[in-house]
């Protein structure tokens, strides 16, 4: 059993709180993503259950084991990084080698192994060459074996898709995905990508200035997000946001109203998805403004609108044409979510 | 036509310059060693003697010796100073609070004057009152009173020291430059496969600064090749001949012997050595840089 549990850990750089005091657990075989912007402590916390920093206080238990002292090699961990950190001067046979070699496992069941694993990510026919013969995805598979060579507890991920292109890192997230169902191991990974996250995780931990606001599964923050950052962070494209007040059981904005169940009170923002939004032709809609711009997707056109501070973005048909500038309405679909935040904190209203 | 011919003429002075400075006294010196000329008797170069100066030097027991004393120090004073230029330079990879102020004081050695370097090991080595030599013989009561330079395997010691001394901080820079480029996640990486400090300094680390090793040690091997400041100023050659170093001994044949066709042979036994090396470290670098980008 990997569990992995984080408990009060704290993170300082001399005055500066990297990662404040916070509990967290991993579970035995869970995909759990650590999703943030950049600069919000996901990837020192990583490194914290790595062992590659110091914790300031608090308690990392692996198998319910406290492990803050122990060093890397004897956390049962291993670790992809987002540059790979591959030997440059060995083979990449070597490179997946390395680890077993290092913990005295005999010539000939290092050669099997090696293979078997080479094989199951599709290196096999690379094994004598250098890393810098490989291109970005074969060395990023050079990673994954290596790491997975030696059946670890915990697989530790740190953004290894982010140095690959847009569609390579589409494959290489289902190979990924396949490798966790075939291995079942604890598996913590990295990223800033929420497409990622979203499409990996069994849950994924919403980090914000080092603190996470939203551990869920995906579908639960994608539908339920905890507040005004998650809103905006979570989903592509982004959930429409508009400023605005209720009064009268109806929030108003420029050029919006919907009925919403909510006191009269100003500062609040209201949330919609724009796959939840329909364009219409009735100029009673909920949203109405002038026509601002027009994507195609390929399998839907964004539409966008505005009015005074008002933007607003759906997504339609892929055959729906309009012309700029000219008149455009919106409404919320039968069963579209609402979402409520408060303007100055954040917090979700309803 | 004109602005065609431009960049030519101005390129003239400097080419007449190096023509003045290098080129001639190089083609000059050439062809000197194939020529007798003793300075003493004549102000010009005297008859052809074909490769008679190249044949003499071959079996002349001065020549071999000093051969000999420039192979020992060149191959003590690199493998002493890319060693302890790498130790140094792990320890100070790592930022810490006497960091920057380590770095300054490093620095200091190598911007002292060679020729003044021997003359302060000299009074440092006198055995009446140098400070080394004191300070030594207070700690090793066995070595008080030893006459540190009047010894020639000492004396050789002695003169790879100020050389280590000497070049150690420009080659730990070197190192550290070296060591910032390599990327974190390989130590990283084998930290959590389980390397331990030694394994990654030897396995990880030193396998991805050869590019930077071998600059080093042929820069290194190149200048103490050319060991001449200290040995005027710290031994004089000796004892005996003990410490008389190939530059060394050039000089000598040429500007207290005056035989300069001889000096001249010499001189390019020695920058032919020096090619060599040169040619051999620019082939393994290409190579080096054809592995890292292939």
């Amino acid at each position: 059993m990997a569990e992995v549990r984080l408990v009060d850990i704290e993170k300082k750089y001399g005055n500066f709180l990297a990662v404040p005091k916070q509990s967290l657990t991993i579970h035995d075989g869970e995909f759990l993503v650590l999703l943030g912007p950049s600069g919000c402590g996901k990837t020192t916390t990583m490194r914290m259950i790595a062992g590659l920093e110091d914790i300031t206080s608090g308690d990392i238990l692996i198998k319910g084991e406290r492990i803050n002292d122990k060093p890397p090699k004897d956390r049962d961990i291993a670790m992809v990084f987002q540059n790979y950190g591959l030997y440059p001067h060995m083979t990449v046979r070597q490179n997946i080698e390395y680890p077993l070699k290092l913990r005295g496992v005999s010539r000939a069941d290092r050669k099997t192994r090696v293979q078997e694993t080479a094989d199951k990510v599709e290196l096999g026919a690379l094994l004598e060459r250098r890393p810098s013969e490989l291109s970005g995805g074969q060395r990023q598979r050079v990673a994954l074996a290596r790491a997975i060579v030696r059946t670890p507890s915990i697989f530790l991920m740190d953004e290894p898709l982010s140095n690959l292109d847009a569609k390579l890192r589409v494959t290489m997230r289902a190979e990924l995905k396949h490798l966790h169902h075939e291995l079942g191991v604890t598996t913590v990974y990295v990223t800033h990508d929420q497409m990622e996250a979203m499409t990996l995780a069994n849950r994924v931990a919403v980090m914000r200035e080092g603190k996470i606001v939203q551990l869920d599964t995906p579908k639960k923050i994608y539908a339920e997000p905890a507040d005004l950052f998650v809103a905006g962070f979570i989903g592509s494209p982004s959930m429409n946001l508009i400023d605005g007040e209720v009064s009268g059981g109806v929030f108003r904005a420029d050029g919006v109203e919907i009925p919403v169940t909510l006191e009269d009170r100003k500062g609040v923002v209201l949330g919609i998805r724009p796959e939840e939004l329909a364009i219409t032709q009735d100029a009673s809609a909920a949203i109405s403004g002038k026509l601002y711009a027009l994507e195609l997707t390929g399998e839907s056109t964004l539409v966008t609108l505005r009015n005074g501070t008002t933007s607003a973005c759906a997504r339609g048909h892929a055959d729906f044409e309009a012309d700029i500038d000219s008149p455009c309405h919106l409404s919320p679909k039968d069963g579209a979510r609402i979402h409520l935040f408060d303007r100055a904190s954040g917090e979700r209203l309803g | 036509m004109q602005d065609r011919l431009l960049p030519y003429w101005l390129l003239i002075p400097a080419f007449v310059i190096v023509l003045a400075t290098t080129i001639y006294p190089l083609a000059y010196s050439f062809i000197t060693s194939f020529r007798a000329w003793d300075l003493t008797k004549s102000r010009r170069p005297g008859d052809f003697v074909g490769i008679d100066n190249y044949v003499y030097a071959a079996s002349e027991s001065a020549f071999l010796n000093s051969l000999w004393v420039t192979f020992v120090f060149v191959i003590t004073s690199v493998v002493l100073t890319v060693i302890l230029a790498m130790a140094l330079a792990l320890l100070l990879r790592r930022k810490g609070p006497m960091h920057t102020f380590t770095r300054i004081i490093l620095i200091l050695p190598f911007a002292m004057s060679p020729a003044l370097i021997g003359v302060s090991y000299r009074f440092m080595f006198n055995p009446e009152f140098g400070v080394l030599a004191k300070g030594i013989g207070a700690v090793f009561p066995a070595l008080q009173g030893v006459p540190w330079l009047a010894d020639p395997q000492l004396a050789m010691g002695i003169l790879v020291l100020t050389d280590v001394w000497h070049w150690t901080p420009y080659m730990t820079f070197m190192c550290l430059g070296g060591l910032a480029s390599i990327p974190r996640e390989t130590e990283e990486a084998a930290r959590i496969d389980g390397a331990s400090n030694l394994r990654i300094v030897f396995g990880i680390i030193l396998p991805q600064m050869r590019g930077v090793i071998l600059v080093m040690a042929v820069l290194k091997t190149i200048f103490a090749l050319k060991m001449f400041d200290q040995v005027v100023t710290l031994t004089g050659g000796g004892p005996g001949t003990s410490t008389e170093t190939l530059a060394y001994f050039i000089f000598n044949v040429g500007f207290r012997w005056f035989d300069m066709g001889y000096a001249s042979a010499l001189a390019w036994i020695l920058t032919a050595i020096m090619m060599f090396i040169s040619i051999w470290y620019v082939r393994m670098l290409l190579s080096e840089r054809k592995m890292a980008t292939a």
